[in-house]
């Protein structure tokens, strides 16, 4: 089957061949879904990394349970002008000349302090589960606007396909971080609609439109072959509805390609979710995310260097996990594609 | 020199860097504009640009343009202040007495007359250009031409509108300011305002009014400033990188009283990591660190304990810090729970998040200004504030659990003090939130009257030690604008308003006379909760061990004077 590409993105659209291509020997009766099951658990790498992942994941829903019964603070709240005992010394949580206190490895402070003197420990969870939420809403925005759009352009072909490509064309033309700095800026300002204030949607909103085009497009172009092949023609002879055909015949046909682009969007929302906060027109201070405690924690490099280390690693980690563990699902899901999105 | 101008520098550097290409790439039209600019031509010559003794001074970031006519920043200030001497300008001096005033080019202050809207100066005989050319009366009208023309960002608000005839030149409709008359043979200049305007004595003392040849080209000339009249004179400027103010010999000769003559060159060299910058100053690779910047926290314990004796934080007195509160909106339309804000904020807090570098304040006025009261703050000393009386005010407000957007820059540490302030609401009853925005567009953003910004952060540095500049500005009710609104508070308090009216009109030299009047005034703003001030700023005043560290002046205007600047 031809692949489709251009665009920065290429995939197989045959998925049905990728199951078998390894030419493994199957039992009768294993579904498809079953043997890419087979393959994933063959693969201890995605395994690994998704098991780390999963451990991000459950320890940033800690958080508030880490900063209610070890830590005792929350993720805002403020002690500049106080002192933490370290070694049975009284020390200042931020100094005179306003540099924060490091790493204590005890249960306050045990990751050190920022400069406004909040705990970095709690807010890493936090930051964490603000930079995951958006980047859950903003994957799900994605997948479900770009389904729409996919299949719908794909479908119908004709006008609705002109006017909604160069609509995806239009948001592609721009770089998806420079799109975010825009639409962030504005919202940060005066809003679009109800789309106001401080709340994680708004960023997660501004990620989710930026990526449709990076999935509606292949998603358009497989479903651009899959209605000409004879399944979906003898569905129409049987009279079925287009919505009914899109529903029961393409759709199963491209959901392996939608597992595949989910961990890829989600890594790529995360990321850019960390580069807008980091840019200031992502998550609005004092909540936190890891990209705006990178920023916040440059003013004190080098001697509170673990206020940008930290939040750092665990970003690595996260979108390495999840990049890892996604590479592992299109391998087990069909071996023979290339999914990658390329900016 | 006031706080966006710095934020117009680095916006501006991309123009000066894209002008320096174009200029490289196009040698007709350098080459064609240099007979438009004749007399600049003696100030970039390079071989003129070092001598025996000359220091380095390190700079984090560039001025806006090195032509007076253009540059409205305290980094372009430093130099041109020494280089464009104005018919007045200050006294050479560190602290209160740097801001008076005293005769530049001119015999001797301005004789105010017509119920002070004439202004009649004369220029001293004998004063030449740094090329050697003759000043004459009529080059200071030319000079106000170009400012106007330019534009140079303070023409809008000090020039164009105060001097009769202004407004038609800038539109075009004159061809030249009909309310300023000159006479070359006798050097007397008469200068006409369209309504008293007390400063105008310091007006008169801005570098970008310093006189330059008539015939110098109506744009900015940044890479090749005109020639002035001054102890020092530019050269060898690499746009972005670098410059050099050489000791213009024609000043020695002209002996002019309470202006000295500089002893070294100083080659200015513009690097944005101000760490660096630090760094060479303290291990002697670089002499000055540049007033306007900041040492990084990190580094002040070493240079305490290292250089202490050429180190020190100084409050220049000429710079506020507050949060402004909207009185036309909710909670802060109460006074009480404006008053809780200035009781409960925890200014030791806000220093340790500026580094250390904030000297407690609760007056608006700061210290150099005259009218800044001495006597008690009215809610209390400054220091670790009183939250549980902040609390009891916002109760008896009735203002509790209102919402409240807190607006800030990005920029360290004014974002850091955003979001203490936020917390700090939150904790005595309001229900706040921060809006963060990019520093080069936030004073735009919150300077748009729709948006009626209900709090946020706020500064002021002096363009010349008036309270005028302050109140007149700031708190004026006739200054709340539509766009470009500086009176973020939107206040318009009749009292204010009249006394600003009546006091503003007091030349500068007549101040003392009305000083009480201005510090009446400065006590009832704070009294009433206006804003709430949180510090004034203190500058660090940084040397090599090479340098004279007492002979130093460290002006209260223009930071850095390089006049007084003498190796050991």
């Amino acid at each position: 089957m031809a692949t489709t590409s251009g665009t920065g993105t290429e995939f197989s659209g045959d998925l049905s061949a990728g199951f078998n291509a390894e030419g493994e020997d199957l039992a009768p009766g294993t579904g498809p879904w079953a043997l890419a099951w087979r393959r994933l658990r063959r693969n201890k790498v995605a395994l690994f990394f998704g098991g780390v992942f999963v451990v991000i994941v459950v320890l940033c829903l800690l958080a508030p349970v880490y900063a209610h019964d070890v830590a005792h603070t929350t993720a805002s709240a403020e002690d500049i002008t106080g002192t933490v005992k370290v070694g049975g010394k009284n020390v200042d949580i931020v100094s005179l000349t306003g540099i924060p206190i490091g790493p204590t490895w005890h249960s306050r402070y045990f990751l050190g302090a920022d400069s406004n003197g909040r705990d970095t420990a709690v807010r890493l969870l936090y930051g964490g589960r603000n930079s995951l939420q958006i980047g859950v809403m903003a994957t799900l925005i994605t997948m479900v606007l770009a389904l729409i759009l996919g299949v719908v352009a794909g479908y119908f072909r004709g006008l609705a396909d002109g006017f909604i490509t160069r609509g995806l064309d239009v948001i592609w033309a721009f770089p998806a971080l420079l799109l975010g700095i825009t639409l962030g800026t504005v919202i940060a300002v005066g809003g679009i609609g109800p789309l106001k204030g401080s709340s994680l949607i708004v960023p997660a909103v501004i990620i989710g439109f930026v990526y449709i085009p990076y999935v509606a497009k292949p998603l358009r172009g497989q479903v651009l072959q899959l209605r000409e092949r004879e399944f979906i023609d003898a569905a129409r002879q049987q009279g079925l509805t287009h919505t009914r055909i899109m529903f029961s015949e393409i759709l199963p046909n491209v959901a392996s390609t939608i597992i595949v682009f989910i961990p890829l969007i989600l890594a790529n929302a995360i990321l850019l979710e960390a580069g807008l906060s980091y840019l200031g027109v992502g998550v609005e201070p004092p909540n936190p995310s890891w990209g705006n405690m990178i920023s916040d924690g440059l003013t004190t490099i080098p001697e509170a260097f673990h206020n940008v280390l930290v939040p750092g690693i665990m970003l690595v980690l996260a979108v390495m996990s999840v990049n890892i563990f996604g590479d592992g699902l299109r391998d087990a899901l069909d071996p023979r594609a290339k999914v990658r999105i390329t900016r | 020199m006031n706080r966006r101008s710095r934020q117009a520098a680095a916006a501006l550097l991309t123009v000066i860097v894209a002008v320096a290409l174009s200029a490289c790439g196009s040698s007709s039209s350098s080459s064609s504009s240099s007979s438009a600019s004749s007399a600049s031509s003696s100030t970039s010559t390079p071989s003129s640009s070092t001598s025996a003794k000359s220091v380095t001074l390190l700079m984090g970031t560039a001025p806006q343009s090195l032509d007076p006519g253009m540059d409205y920043t305290t980094q372009g200030a430093e130099p041109n202040w020494v280089t464009y001497t104005g018919l007045t300008t200050y006294r050479h001096a560190n602290g209160a007495a740097g801001t008076q005033l005293i005769p530049g080019l001119a015999t001797a202050l301005p004789v105010i007359s017509d119920g002070g809207k004439t202004y009649t100066v004369t220029l001293r005989k004998g004063l030449v250009f740094s090329n050697g050319k003759p000043v004459l009366a009529s080059d200071f009208a030319y000079t106000v031409e170009r400012s106007i023309k330019i534009p140079w960002g303070g023409s809008g608000q000090f020039i164009t509108p105060v001097i009769v005839g202004g407004t038609a030149f800038s539109t075009g409709k004159a061809k030249t300011i009909s309310g300023i008359t000159t006479d070359n043979a006798t050097g007397k200049i008469v200068i006409h305002l369209t309504a008293p305007y007390g400063p105008f004595d310091n007006v008169l003392a801005f570098p970008a009014l310093g006189i330059i040849p008539a015939g110098t080209p109506f744009h900015n000339l940044p890479n090749s400033p005109p020639p002035g009249v001054g102890p020092y004179m530019t050269t060898n400027i690499v746009p972005n990188a670098s410059f050099s103010s050489v000791i213009n010999p024609e000043w020695s000769k002209m002996d002019i009283p309470g202006i000295p003559a500089g002893h070294v060159d100083v080659n200015v060299k513009i690097s944005s990591n101000v760490s660096s910058n630090a760094l060479s100053v303290l291990n002697n690779t670089a002499d000055f660190f540049d007033w306007a910047d900041t040492i990084p926290g990190s580094l002040l314990p070493q240079i305490h304990s290292q250089a202490a004796d050429r180190f020190s934080q100084v409050n220049l007195g000429g710079s506020t810090y507050y949060i402004f509160l909207n009185v036309t909106k909710k909670p802060f339309s109460s006074q009480l729970a404006r008053e809780a804000v200035v009781t409960g904020l925890n200014q030791d807090a806000m220093n340790r998040l500026g580094a250390g570098t904030l000297a407690p304040a609760c007056y608006f006025l700061p210290p150099a200004v005259p009218g800044h009261p001495t006597g008690a703050c009215p809610y209390g000393t400054p220091g670790t504030g009183n939250l549980a009386k902040a609390k009891a005010l916002v109760q008896q407000s009735g203002m509790a659990g209102q919402p409240v957007t807190v607006w800030s820059e990005t920029r360290s540490p004014r974002q850091q003090w955003m979001t203490y302030y936020t917390s700090f609401l939150n904790s005595i009853g309001f229900k706040a939130t921060q809006k963060v925005i990019a520093d080069a567009t936030y004073f735009t953003t919150i300077g748009d009257l729709k948006l009626h910004p209900q709090t946020g952060f706020a500064d002021w540095n002096q363009d010349f030690p008036n309270p005028v500049d302050f109140y007149g500005v700031l708190l004026d009710g006739k200054a709340i604008l539509p766009t470009d609104n500086e009176n973020f508070g939107e206040t318009n308090d009749p009292y204010i308003n009249s006394q600003v009216t009546a006091l503003g009109a007091t030349p500068t030299t007549q101040l003392s006379t009305v000083v009480s009047k201005w510090q009446a005034l400065d006590q009832y703003v704070a009294k009433k909760a206006y804003v709430a001030v949180f510090g004034y700023q203190t500058f660090p005043k940084f040397t090599s061990n090479r340098i004279n560290y007492g002979a130093i002046v460290f002006h209260s205007v223009y930071g850095w004077d390089f006049t007084s600047f003498q190796t050991k």
